[in-house]
């Protein structure tokens, strides 16, 4: 297992897509730092003084950065992006025929790639987060650091979060055996797609049944994670959210896993 | 007989088609065994199940004698290139085999540019492996399966879309591995020329059947001379030859094929002639592969 994670790593340090991918967040980080300090400062009233109220804080800290960075549907979609294409290139590329045959259980191939790709993920987190951290803490006058622990807890729940949302790309990545497969589910359910067609079968179903929660489109993104406060969560909510987001990774990854032993390979 | 594969009526099903039907070869160690057929006969299928790219449907192999569970721990002495090489086309030569070494934990960069400089590319460097040559591809394809120092080496129409010299190195590379390191290949091909000079061993499939299995020499006898003899009376020239003695003989369409004593087609004419039978057409020919295989699966050259 740790040979495939290793192989994963080395494979996913030479892809393009990795570099391109680390260069969009480090964009994106600094485009969070530019908006931020924008509304923060404000020095010609181009939001009328207004700025920094429209944001629900005058002051920076480190809870509120993460919440900035990592509470945002671009960051979800480009990590999104990275793994689908990070998993899809193996099978594009017929690579997994090299070593499908000589791996005892298949599963371990699956379960270290979605590994590696959170290994990944949180490189590019930790890189577009660092920038925007690091641009705020020189350029902006409001920002104080703040303790730690507070910052460390919601940064731990949003990146749960992340893994849990990215989890479902895997799977459908691993399920159509393609990118198209993986980015259209990514693109439906990260542009509010999935809201249009969620209000559509609600409109139907209502008909036929009371709660139309049960609706399978009442998914992570919309219900979970951006319903969820983590700063003024209590504990039952806190827990709540970890359990949700921890079954959806047990049940993604380890669908994926199950097809991976299952399916034979084209 | 020393087997290093054999498969029991493997088989795998498609819905209702048999990609591959009860499908039984037997693999001598250290040959090349050629599996012959036409596209869609059922090679790959095969080779897939014994490559465990796909579970069987029913059925099973034997690697070095091991079945069932344990088949599993022969397959690391196993290598494949089943239809394209696996390859990561942003990688060069090296990386793409450091990235299976890597997951089969070979620390060993040496033993990778071994295999680089065994089948030829040594001097690629920093080429990427999208900017290959189809043969380079393969070539590639080939050190691949050989990463994990096999025993039993499946090459699933290797020569496939090569040009002659292409053919003639992917040829030299085979024999190479055959003779000098001993690894015992199982080769698919519909190009049955090129197939007859490597095999030493062929299964012939049709359909998902394994409808033949044999030898080299046993092949080659089937594929034997015959003087083809065309006249203006099939039944007076079979009187004729009978007369003469000859008995290893056989009409087929217009013409009459004869097994014995090729070199007396001079005396044939001679005997047809006094018979005032006219001969058109007198030729010693030998039976091609190809005709051969068409024999067997009962098709032709237009299907």
């Amino acid at each position: 297992m740790i040979n495939l994670i290793k192989m994963n790593l080395y494979r996913m340090s030479r892809a393009v897509s990795t570099w391109v991918m680390a260069i969009v967040i480090a964009v994106f980080g600094f485009m969070q730092f530019g908006s931020l300090k924008m509304f923060l400062d404000d020095p010609f009233n181009l939001f009328d003084g207004s700025g920094s109220s429209s944001l629900g804080f005058k002051t920076l800290d480190g809870v509120q950065s993460v919440s900035t960075f990592l509470q945002n549907s671009n960051i979800l979609l480009i990590l999104a992006i990275f793994v689908v294409l990070f998993v899809n290139a193996e099978h594009k590329a017929g690579f997994d025929k090299n070593i499908i045959g000589i791996t005892k259980n298949r599963w371990k191939q699956t379960l270290a790639r979605w590994i590696s790709a959170v290994i990944g993920m949180t490189c590019l987190i930790l890189i577009g987060y660092a920038i925007m951290l690091g641009l705020c803490a020189l350029f902006i006058d409001n920002f104080a650091f703040g303790a730690v622990a507070p910052m460390l807890k919601s940064l731990g729940l949003m990146y749960l979060g992340a893994v849990a949302f990215s989890a479902i790309f895997f799977f459908f990545t691993t399920l159509f055996n393609s990118s198209v497969g993986g980015v259209v589910a990514s693109l439906i359910i990260s542009l509010g797609i999935l809201n249009l067609i969620e209000m559509l079968l609600d409109m139907l179903v209502k008909k036929f049944i009371s709660n139309p929660k049960v609706l399978p489109t009442d998914i992570f993104y919309d219900s979970v994670y951006f319903s969820f406060n983590h700063e003024s969560a209590g504990a039952k909510a806190i827990m709540i959210f970890v359990l949700i987001s921890v079954a959806y990774i047990v049940l993604t990854v380890g669908g994926s896993m199950i097809l991976q032993q299952r399916r034979d390979v084209k | 007989m020393d087997y290093i594969l054999t498969t029991n009526e493997l088989t795998k099903t498609y819905g209702k088609y048999n990609a591959a039907n009860e499908v039984s070869i037997h693999v001598q160690r250290g040959g090349i065994y050629g599996l012959i057929g036409r596209n869609g006969a059922g090679k790959t299928t095969l080779m897939k199940m014994i490559g465990g790219l796909s579970r069987p449907s029913s059925g099973s192999f034997e690697i070095h004698g091991r079945n069932g569970e344990t088949t599993e721990q022969m397959m690391p002495k196993v290598g494949i290139l089943i239809e394209a090489p696996g390859l990561y086309p942003n990688m060069t030569a090296f990386q793409n085999l450091k990235t299976k070494a890597i997951a089969l934990g070979i620390k060993d960069d040496n033993y990778l540019r071994g295999l680089l400089s065994e089948v030829g590319l040594s001097d690629t460097g920093k080429k990427k492996a999208k900017q290959f040559s189809l043969g380079m591809k393969q070539r590639l394809g080939i050190a691949m399966a050989l990463v994990n120092q096999p025993e039993l080496l499946i090459l699933d129409e290797p020569i496939n879309g090569l040009d002659p010299q292409g053919i003639a190195e992917m040829r030299s590379i085979l024999h190479h591995l055959c003779e000098d390191r001993g690894i015992t290949i199982l080769i698919s091909s519909h190009i049955l020329d090129e197939l007859s000079k490597v095999a030493t061993q062929y299964g012939i499939i049709h359909e998902g059947k394994l409808l033949e299995e044999e030898s080299k020499e046993e092949l080659f006898s089937k594929c034997c001379e015959r003087l083809e003899l065309r006249t203006n009376d099939i039944a007076k020239t079979l009187e004729v030859l009978n007369m003469m003695g000859f008995s290893k003989l056989e009409v087929k369409d217009d013409a009459i094929n004869i097994y014995e004593r090729l070199n007396e087609g001079g005396a044939i004419t001679i005997a047809l002639a006094r018979e005032n039978i006219q001969t058109n057409e007198i030729a010693v020919k030998t039976e091609a592969l190809e005709d051969y295989y068409f024999q067997i699966t009962g098709g032709s050259k237009n299907d």
